[in-house]
């Protein structure tokens, strides 16, 4: 299980440190657990520890909880302006002007995390036109954003 | 036996004259994601959010005025603040040290007292939180993973069986299932009856017995409900102190005193030390603290 989660992350072009003895499976989620949780979670548990995503049609989604933990690394990110992070946690694709600031990969068809300029991560997307160039127009596609929580409970 | 003038009838025969009121939207601020809860409060008013600080809470603020819903932005998606009726911010509240216990957090979903369980606690310790149906602890789960909450394992089971868990808890919140009231459905006096009242005051002296079997030897329990009826507040917690060894610890918080006699019924001197919040800016409330005696008192 610790493969899926490494390879997700690998595509921000960074790795995380997990130890897999603190990697539980639900069904298609994962979790992670510090020593003492571990001590009282029994098999039936339904949620334990920081959520880290699930697999669906053999896909990850990671949780917000693991987008922000591979933030506070180096890894590939964009800074967006107030209004484009409105729009993004709508689940909008971000304009090229919307991008404030770039660290990692410029390059088309990466993945790049989304953070707001609190430096808090909004979700993620994939980059669509080389961000060295100057063009006009969408520029990364919203993969994942935030907003999530809010439609996924409608 | 229901109706408006049945119960506002019982309501002033306790003390409280019925007036329709509207409580005031509030929020919490988790400071496990907010290093200060200024800080917050100065991103809120910046997107034009009117907040009021709740004078009886820590980290509560009323919301004044907003010209959207707060349950939208993007402070809320990142888990800085919750939001929670001022008063359903009390019994979490009311612990001595919560930081590396095992608290029981026994009727859990949506989730909002155990979020600020694990405030109070900054992620240490750990949280156990129960409940009985699958959506709301998908609701349960949405909650923690939103407010990255750390320390907490869920499972659905009943409240009643807790002791199937086979573990200890230094503290217990019970904030029962209840019958509410009619500040939170505006048609409560047309749907609930006397019998639904006493149905639910009877499940909640069960899950208070099951309490009593996983609280440690002088452990806490703290029991809340959102219900004005006596019988769900008052009256079971008289019952838990003379059949369950529990007392009634003096709390330092916002509410009037517990009612010690009611519809003719004398309650044990020690119900004053419970809080009862009859309607107005916020909902209705009761909240007390027990104690499980230690084996040698």
């Amino acid at each position: 299980m610790i493969e899926t989660i490494n390879s997700f992350v690998s595509r921000f072009g960074t790795s995380i440190r997990l130890d897999k003895n603190s990697l539980l499976k639900k069904q298609n989620r994962y979790f992670l657990v510090d020593e003492n949780l571990k001590r009282l979670v029994s098999k039936d548990f339904f949620h334990a520890g920081i959520y880290l995503g699930k697999t669906e049609n053999g896909e990850f989604i990671p949780s917000s909880g693991l987008l922000q933990m591979v933030a506070e690394g180096k890894a590939n990110k964009v800074v967006v302006d107030e209004k484009t992070e409105w729009l993004f946690i709508c689940g909008r694709d971000i304009f090229r002007q919307g991008v404030i600031r770039v660290q990692g990969s410029r390059r088309k068809g990466d993945y790049t995390l989304v953070l707001n300029r609190h430096r808090e991560c909004l979700g993620f997307g994939k980059i669509l036109f080389d961000l060295s160039r100057e063009r006009e127009g969408v520029v990364i596609e919203n993969i994942f954003d935030i907003g999530d929580f809010l439609r996924r409970e409608r | 036996m229901s109706g408006r003038e049945f119960f506002t009838h019982r309501y002033e025969r306790i003390g409280w004259k019925y007036r329709n009121v509207e409580p005031k939207q509030a929020i919490r601020v988790n400071l496990i994601n907010a290093r200060k809860a200024a800080d917050v409060v100065t991103r809120l008013q910046s997107l034009g959010v009117q907040l009021e600080k709740v004078p009886f809470l820590e980290n509560g603020y009323w919301i004044c005025k907003s010209e959207f819903s707060v349950g939208s932005t993007t402070e809320y998606l990142l888990g800085l603040y919750s939001i929670q009726d001022a008063a359903a911010q009390i019994p979490a509240s009311l612990f001595t040290e919560t930081e590396d216990k095992t608290v029981l957090d026994a009727c859990a979903a949506p989730g909002g007292k155990t979020v600020q369980l694990a405030d109070l606690m900054r992620n240490t310790g750990a949280i156990v939180g129960l409940d009985v149906k699958r959506e709301r602890m998908v609701a349960l789960s949405n909650q923690l993973e939103r407010c990255r909450v750390k320390n907490a394992i869920t499972c659905l089971l009943d409240a009643r069986n807790a002791s199937r868990l086979n573990l200890g808890f230094d503290q217990v919140l019970l904030d029962m299932p209840c019958s509410g009231s009619f500040t939170m459905d505006r048609n409560w006096f047309n749907r609930r009856t006397i019998e639904d009242v006493e149905r639910n005051a009877a499940s909640q002296r069960e899950i208070l017995t099951e309490a009593v079997k996983v609280v440690r030897d002088g452990g806490e329990i703290v029991y809340s409900t959102c219900s004005l009826e006596p019988e769900e507040d008052e009256f079971n917690v008289d019952w838990a102190v003379r059949n369950l060894g529990l007392r009634v610890e003096e709390v330092n918080c916002y509410g009037h005193e517990g009612l010690t006699e009611a519809f003719d019924k004398r309650l044990d001197n020690s119900i004053e030390n419970c809080r009862r919040i009859w309607p107005g800016q916020t909902q209705g409330f009761f909240v007390c603290k027990l104690r499980r005696s230690r084996a040698h008192d």
